[in-house]
């Protein structure tokens, strides 16, 4: 009884193992080099405030070292046809430029690389490999002769595997939405403003700054951030739903921006404010972060824009106090524009999509941000829940 | 000492370009009888695991030192290779030659050597004094003890029952359902409460699988995971029997707004479940609604959102307007907490509807207005910042859900955590429905408020976790691990010296360590090896070192640290 599971972020890796458990066959095909999705580049998580890899790292080791688990990365799925019960399934394999079972890190091509092109897979991934940036690397091939393990090759080709499942679990999740019908937040127009993964990412202790607070335009520390929340979400000329995990996000941000450095100013603009889930409302009442309170003003700012002189303007109106102000930030969260990763026209066989690009449950098998907004409880009750109707479907 | 076989990475270079490995070798070869040293060019390379194994098994190895990497490349390979070749965790030790000293030490290749065959010397003397616990391993009985008949527990019957598994479901209640009885319908389908569970009863009564004990509660729990001993007390007295699995799912207690908002003054001024069971009897008389949310909830005394208030007010408001003729509902909120597509959505239709929404600010909450019966709600609209009298006829007032009054007596029995609040807490998100406790599960609001949808996804979640216990035969101590390796041996008493005080039955978070008479009335501390989790707290309070785990016994660290003082 196979079962397929597309997308190896924290539903996918815990779907896996629940059905590898319960003595399921499990291909998982993941897009990316590496199991962790979404989470893996989170820097801290909600509510505990943990590291996001650590205890993500051990799920995945789980999986990896599970002899009924089939990990296919840098995979996508071509194409699935139905015969009788079953799927027949064709996955291809595009192998990275540098082989991560081989890699041993001892950075002898990053030396070689003239165009600085070969970069850590990911800052947290353990034990670290390297990666080759596509967009930088111009192919000249030094770093090939110079590998110890034989592990660079640019000629590997890309290899069709054909599988038959059962059934197939979609756990695709999710990524950044494209701002450009969102004019008003002026993404793209000044390094200052980033969404809040890329902000997670700048700021995480593994990043690239250690863990500082700093501004991307002049690496200096910005006295004022703002998180401008449901931007692009809630929003009927983008995505009509609620993302639910952003609320959360940017709560837990401004926190750690606080505990890294207690002067800086946070201020959170929101819809309403979603804390949800057990101890998440304690991140809205501010009693776990130093200094001055992190200010939350009710509102969607209506106009950002980076201002000549050095600095980003927000236009709001706080809405509790009636009140409408311009005021002058150093950097700018956006947060909300969150799309499940799976797309209406492009996915192969009879994957039946809703119209935001959720998959349709009544149709098919899926857990995590790909069926509804999911954050990384719901995504797990998601994935035993689905794994035990996928276990109760094979009986009937 | 055992034939002992020291491995030296060489890395490609990496470490042997910094270290003098050959001289490290020889050294090492000298002071140490029966031991073989080799010198590897990688250990961590495709094929390296197989050849591992041969040499493992070529050298008859007991014992094993690795001095490579820090990050444990290949790590999986090579401890497959060690097994097959009969070494087990406490004959292996590791030792960090590459970031911790050849690279750190880059512009000191003397100095690295020296600091490298320390290093190996001391593993070898750790592995000297390195015992093995003693595993120990029980029948599974497979069998699961649900609490609660809600829906949680209702979809987790039902789906171990459609895998085979005999279920007891033990309610206090007469019949199942839990608070899904006390609701007339649900969100966000608007279908009939009963449908959430219609199919798990009919599975119940048709299943002989499943043994529903209604009028009935959990009073005595012994045991760990693969073999509970449960006592429960029924209308017809106690029954015993043996389960693999437990599964809370007793869901939540409602909160009574006494003193608020005129709450027990008016008889108009009710709170959901009441307004539930007039529409359980018909449609309401009046015609004109105010809803208000978060009484008594995100507050200073009960700092949480309780989750299901707004899509249930939403949900009635909805009817208000859709049912009752000339019907008018208003809704008067801090925020809507209605996450996701799917409420999203709901929140939107009910705009649609035509349900108006008041947001007060926490600062000036609504205030009932009347003489004898409510007449108004007046209300600071903190969209305007203006006064506004709403005139209303039923007042329904949004109250959390709250910690069963019962979880006090079940923390009692069952020991797995309960949060701040009075709700059953998790290890940690990744692992929402598993406790402290292995085969111990949660699910439904019992862990934290949820609607009956999500009650029913946690059950059959939970299910499935218990599933992947019950499906075992057997299991060993120490296979009771969460990552893939085993658990690193557990704590072991030497009775002839335990003083009995309880220091470890106090610090044990896992419910191992217990206190058990010997003759003459003397205590002596036992660990139940099937809990134990190898965590050392119990190790770190014991006075006189009684207590150790043998992998890593307190002579292991003496021995390390002799040995790196002594060259």
């Amino acid at each position: 009884m196979a079962v397929l599971v597309v997308g190896g972020g924290v539903a996918g890796i815990l779907a896996a193992l629940d059905l590898a458990r319960a003595g399921r066959p499990v291909t998982l095909v993941e897009r990316s080099q590496r199991l962790g999705g979404q989470v893996a580049r989170l820097d801290k998580i909600y509510p505990t405030d943990h590291c996001a890899f650590c205890p993500l790292w051990t799920d995945i080791r789980n999986c990896l070292e599970h002899p009924g688990i089939t990990i296919l990365s840098s995979a996508t799925v071509r194409k699935l046809e139905r015969t009788g019960d079953r799927w027949a399934v064709r996955i291809l394999r595009e192998p990275p430029v540098i082989e991560e079972r081989l890699c041993i890190f001892c950075g002898r091509c990053e030396s070689a690389c003239p165009e600085r092109a070969v970069l850590p897979l990911l800052d947290q991934a353990y034990p670290p490999v390297y990666r080759v940036d596509e967009n930088r690397c111009t192919r000249c091939g030094q770093c090939e002769p110079v590998c110890p393990t034989k592990a660079i090759d640019f000629n590997r080709k890309t290899v069709e595997e054909r599988i038959v499942v059962q059934e197939v679990l979609w756990a695709a999740g999710f990524q950044d939405g494209d701002y450009n019908p969102l004019p008003e937040y002026g993404y793209g127009t000044h390094p200052d403003i980033m969404t809040a993964l890329e902000f997670e990412e700048w700021t995480a202790e593994s990043g690239p700054n250690g863990g500082r607070i700093l501004r991307k335009s002049d690496l200096r520390e910005p006295s004022r951030v703002a998180f401008i929340q449901c931007a692009g979400a809630r929003d009927l000329r983008n995505l009509s739903y609620c993302s639910a995990v952003c609320c959360m996000h940017a709560l837990k941000q401004a926190a750690w921006v606080k505990r890294r450095k207690k002067d800086i100013d946070c201020t959170i603009f929101y819809t309403d404010l979603r804390a949800v889930g057990r101890d998440y409302f304690k991140y809205s009442i501010n009693n776990n972060s130093p200094g001055e309170p992190v200010r939350l003003i009710r509102g969607r700012p209506g106009l950002v824009v980076a201002l000549t002189g050095g600095g980003i303007a927000v236009t709001y109106e706080d809405t509790l106090n009636q009140e409408r102000r311009i005021e002058r930030f150093d950097l700018v969260i956006l947060n909300g524009n969150l799309k499940p990763s799976l797309k209406p026209e492009g996915e192969p066989g009879t994957l039946s999509l809703d119209g935001e690009g959720f998959v349709d449950t009544a149709v098919g098998f899926g857990c995590g941000f790909a069926v509804e907004p999911a954050d990384i409880m719901d995504s797990a009750v998601q994935a035993a829940s689905v794994s035990m109707r996928i276990l109760g479907r094979e009986n009937t | 000492m055992a034939h002992t076989v020291i491995l030296l990475c060489r890395c490609f270079g990496e470490i042997d370009g910094v270290v003098d490995l050959d001289g490290i070798a020889g050294r090492l070869r000298e002071e140490n009888q029966d031991t073989s040293v080799y010198l590897l060019d990688s250990l961590c390379q495709e094929d390296d695991g197989h050849k591992l194994e041969m040499l493992l098994r070529e050298e008859k190895a007991r014992k094993v030192v690795a001095a490579l990497c820090a990050g444990d490349r290949g790590r999986h390979p090579r401890w497959n290779a060690l097994r097959n070749a009969g070494v087990g965790p406490s004959g292996y030790a590791t030792v960090d030659l590459r970031e911790g000293c050849a690279w750190v030490h880059r512009n000191d290749p003397a100095g690295a050597t020296e600091k490298a065959l320390d290093l190996v010397s001391m593993a070898l003397a750790a592995l000297a004094e390195k015992e093995t616990s003693r595993d120990v391993s029980t029948a599974v009985h497979p069998r699961c003890a649900i609490l609660g008949a809600g829906p949680a527990g209702l979809a987790a019957a039902a789906a171990l029952a459609g895998q085979g598994i005999p279920v007891h479901l033990i309610d206090r209640a007469d019949r199942p359902g839990g608070m899904l009885n006390l609701i007339s319908k649900i969100y966000p389908e608007d279908d009939d409460a009963k449908s959430r569970i219609d199919p798990f009863v009919r599975e119940m009564e048709a299943n002989e699988r499943i043994t529903f004990h209604p009028r009935s509660r959990v009073t005595a729990v012994t045991g760990f995971a693969g073999n509970f001993k449960i006592t429960a007390e029924g209308p017809d007295g106690p029954f015993r029997f043996r389960a693999g699995a437990v599964i809370i799912a007793t869901g939540a207690g409602i909160f009574l707004p006494r003193g608020l908002y005129r709450y027990g003054e008016f008889k108009e001024v009710i709170t959901q479940i009441e307004l539930e069971r007039q529409w359980i009897k018909g449609t309401p008389e009046k015609k004109r609604f105010a809803f208000i949310q978060c009484v008594g909830a995100r507050c200073p005394e009960r700092p949480y959102c309780s989750t299901i208030c707004c899509p249930s007010s939403l949900k009635n408001a909805m009817r208000v307007v859709a049912e009752i003729p000339g019907g008018e509902a208003t809704v008067f909120h801090r925020d809507i907490m209605t996450p996701g597509s799917v409420l999203e959505e709901y929140y939107r239709r009910s705009m649609e509807k035509g349900v108006r929404f008041v947001r007060f600010r926490e600062d000036s909450p609504p205030e009932i207005l009347g003489e004898k019966s409510v007449e108004a709600v007046r209300v600071r609209d903190a969209g305007s910042g203006k006064e506004h009298v709403f005139p209303a006829e039923t007042v329904v007032l949004s109250t959390p859900l709250v910690p069963n009054r019962d979880n006090g007596a079940l923390y009692a029995l069952f020991r797995v955590g309960l949060d701040s609040h009075g709700f059953f807490s998790e290890t940690y998100p990744l692992h929402p429905l598993e406790t402290r406790l292995d085969g111990i599960f949660i699910a439904g609001s019992a862990r934290w408020p949820v609607s009956s949808e999500k009650a029913v996804e946690q059950g059959q979640g939970a299910a499935m976790k218990a599933l992947a216990l019950l499906r075992r035969d057997r299991i060993s101590a120490l296979s009771l691990s969460r990552t893939p390796e085993e658990k690193p041996g557990h704590g072991t008493v030497a009775e002839n010296a335990c003083t009995g005080c309880g220091n470890c039955v106090a610090v044990c978070p896992f419910e191992a360590c217990a206190l058990q008479e010997r003759d003459g009335g003397r205590f002596v501390s036992r660990v139940n090896k099937m809990r134990c989790k190898a965590c050392g707290s119990c190790v770190s309070v014991c006075p006189n070192g009684t207590m150790q785990i043998p992998e890593h016994n307190y002579r292991v660290t003496a021995a390390m640290i002799r040995r790196s003082f002594s060259s």
